[in-house]
């Protein structure tokens, strides 16, 4: 039970500004809670400027129609070039192209690293570091220069071409015909990323105690029951990870080899919908359609991202 | 259920001079609760893994009942251990951690369960089957080890520190649970600790082990009571034998500028030793504060006189650290227990009678037992 009582009228003048002298100015409040604040905004401002101000603005130019000259106007034209993004084949093409990519990488970055990953754990400290240095060395070659340098061994007169001729097979030319320029493109994503992927692999197990394979090989479990029951189930995280990394990222990593040996062809045979939606852009100067392509799929691919960090969510284990 | 045995087992790990177990011969008996213990790099650990089959055997054998399971696997051994950080899977349920085991061996779900549910009862786990580990306590999830360890009834538990990390209410417990346990179940188990405590009051007999060599394997009593070496005397008993180069002579001996009377076998043994000095140890606990009544001289037989450094207050009683007149500034302090009643300032000195005759003589130079 509390009693009110009124504050004496002597104190009450005093009171007050006692109070106001505990409570500092405004100004000084919010200059005492900025620092935190201060150190997110190289970050933040970064984001902004680089992330979501392009975004807002592609957004903004999927609604108009123009060619990017500063001097020819702007149409607005609605949801036209949206229309426009689910009806044109070269689009189509280009998706199913993306998918073929990611379906076919997936092994090459995620199957093959984890093997490796697993089968060097086993070598001594000095051959294993040799070992996955070569394997990561693809990945420290600069997309163009990896690209003159495939240029040259697949070129008709080039390595490729010779070996296939010590077999007395005809010579082939992998970059210009339509069979082969995906599949050689590829080939090459994968020879570049493989290494990368064998490094996270490596990472993942190494943090993964020894004692749950020792725990295991105690309760009975082969190597192989090992390998299925325990280490597996607990590498889910990292391999998640790099399907994720695979989803997301296999149209940027074909990028520069696209680009520097076929351009998509021939006949739009190895393009992606990256290459397309650069070509639409800035071939074509469509910007609206780019634009909108470029919106469909950032939606298409955020929802996948958002499943799979979900999965990635409900399956790694993080003992404590 | 079988008795375990280690003939001239040795470990020596690459790249290092010195082996980490050098020719370890140690029986356990079917149903026997040994304990290893001994301080870090002592080579108690890699023993267990060496019986465990996680560490290979360099030289000499590792028998479990009639087997010789040196080049064994370790799934082919019949065994079951506890991980000091106990190693439960993290993405299986408390129930498929402990049924792991049995799924392996190709155990049907039904027979399963019904094992799984009888050691969750064993262990008070019931009503945390479903929980993945991360979702238990320190206790709890040593518990769930535990059961996945009795739940396939091998022939021998293995326990690497089991109880390290948990606090230290929960240690004194558990403690008693798993001596409890083991002697319902009967199986052979092998404990390895550096904690003293726990091999002294869990274990039928004792293997004290230093430098990947046994010093000593007998009862927890014995041990304490008859030290094989200097270092077993200094490791058994806490807080620790207080140990003292003493010049020989007949039948007392001369510490701190009072005689101390030997107890007749060790009189006989220093008797017939040779070199000059010998090494006497003294526990803390074989002291009682002088009274007018039993203090005759300053300089009497069997009496002492301690300068106070240091009291460490336990409840029960206190340990008090001081120096002895006489002693090398390099000596560890002399340390006595007393009743909690006496309470010394630091820098008086303390009067002390010995309770009985001095038991523990070594050689000065081997350290070895005299008697």
């Amino acid at each position: 039970m509390f009693v009110e009582l009124a504050v004496p009228a002597t104190l009450a003048g005093e009171g007050r500004a006692a109070v106001q002298a505990a409570r500092p100015a405004l100004a000084r409040r919010l200059l005492a809670a900025t620092p935190p604040y201060l150190y997110l905004l190289p970050a933040l401002a970064c984001l902004v400027l680089w992330t979501y101000k392009p975004l807002v603005e592609a957004v903004q130019l999927s609604f108009y129609d123009w060619n990017l000259l500063p001097t020819s106007p702007m149409t607005y034209v609605g949801l036209d070039k949206y229309r426009q993004v689910f009806t044109q084949a070269g689009l189509r093409h280009a998706a199913v192209n993306t998918v073929i990519y990611i379906v076919c990488l997936l092994p090459f970055s995620v199957v093959l690293p984890t093997a490796v990953a697993l089968v060097t754990r086993r070598l001594g400290g000095r051959s294993r570091d040799v070992y996955r240095a070569l394997v990561f060395t693809p990945i420290l070659v600069a997309p163009v220069a990896a690209a003159a340098v495939w240029r040259w061994l697949l070129d008709p007169t080039g390595l490729s071409n010779q070996a296939l001729g010590w077999f007395g097979l005809a010579p082939h030319n992998w970059l210009r015909e339509e069979s082969t320029a995906l599949p050689a493109i590829l080939a090459i994503t994968a020879w570049s990323m493989c290494g990368f992927a064998v490094l996270v692999v490596s990472a993942g197990l190494t943090g993964i105690s020894a004692d749950y394979g020792e725990a295991a090989a105690i309760d009975g479990a082969t190597g192989w029951q090992i390998l299925r029951w325990v280490t597996l189930p607990l590498l889910r995280s990292t391999l998640l990870f790099l399907v994720l990394m695979t989803v997301l990222l296999s149209g940027q990593w074909t990028f520069p080899l696209l680009d520097s040996l076929t351009q998509g062809g021939p006949a739009e045979s190895s393009t992606n919908v990256y290459y397309l939606l650069w070509e639409l852009g800035f071939r074509n100067f469509d910007s609206g359609l780019a634009s909108a392509a470029g919106i469909v799929f950032f939606v298409v691919f955020g929802l996948i991202a958002a499943g799979l960090v979900a999965l990635a969510d409900r399956f790694s284990f993080h003992d404590n | 259920m079988a008795e375990v045995r280690y003939i001239g087992a040795s470990r020596r790990y690459a790249g290092s001079s010195a082996a980490a177990l050098k020719a370890l011969d140690l029986d356990i008996a079917d149903g026997e609760f040994m304990v290893l213990v001994g301080p870090s790099g002592s080579g108690k650990s890699t023993a267990l893994r060496m019986l465990a089959g996680l560490e290979d055997v360099d030289e000499g054998e590792i028998r479990i009942g009639d087997d010789d399971v040196t080049r064994w696997a370790p799934r082919e051994r019949d065994i079951a251990m506890v991980f000091q950080n106990y190693a439960l899977y993290p993405h299986l349920s408390v129930a498929d951690n402990m049924a792991f085991s049995l799924k392996l061996s190709g155990i049907g779900k039904q027979e399963r369960k019904a094992k799984v549910l009888e050691a969750a009862r064993l262990l008070d786990l019931v009503p945390y089957l479903d929980r993945r580990p991360k979702a238990l306590s320190g206790g709890q999830r040593q518990r769930v080890a535990m059961g996945r360890a009795i739940v396939r009834e091998p022939r021998v538990f293995l326990m690497d520190e089991p109880l390290s990390n948990l606090d230290a209410k929960l240690r004194v417990e558990t403690r008693a649970n798993i001596a409890a346990l083991q002697a319902r179940l009967g199986t052979t188990t092998v404990y390895v600790t550096h904690d003293q405590t726990e091999a002294m009051t869990m274990g039928h007999r004792v293997a004290l082990l230093n430098d990947g060599e046994l010093q000593q394997v007998d009862t927890p009593r014995a041990i304490y009571d008859r030290p094989a070496n200097v270092f077993v005397a200094g490791f058994i008993g806490s807080p620790a034998m207080n140990l003292r180069w003493v010049g020989r002579t007949d039948g007392s001996i001369r510490l701190g500028g009072a005689l101390l009377p030997l107890a007749p076998t060790a009189r006989s043994a220093v008797r017939m030793t040779k070199g000059k000095e010998i090494t006497v140890g003294l526990r803390p606990e074989s002291f009682a504060v002088a009274t007018p009544d039993t203090l005759n001289t300053q300089d009497g037989p069997g009496s002492l006189s301690l300068r106070v450094t240091l009291v460490e207050h336990l409840g029960a009683d206190s340990y008090v650290h001081g120096t002895l007149p006489g002693d090398d500034t390099r000596d560890k302090p002399f340390v006595v227990r007393v009743d909690r009643r006496v309470d010394p300032a630091r820098g008086e000195t303390l009067p002390l009678t010995l309770t009985g005759p001095v038991e523990h003589v070594f050689n000065a130079d081997s350290g070895r037992r005299l008697t």
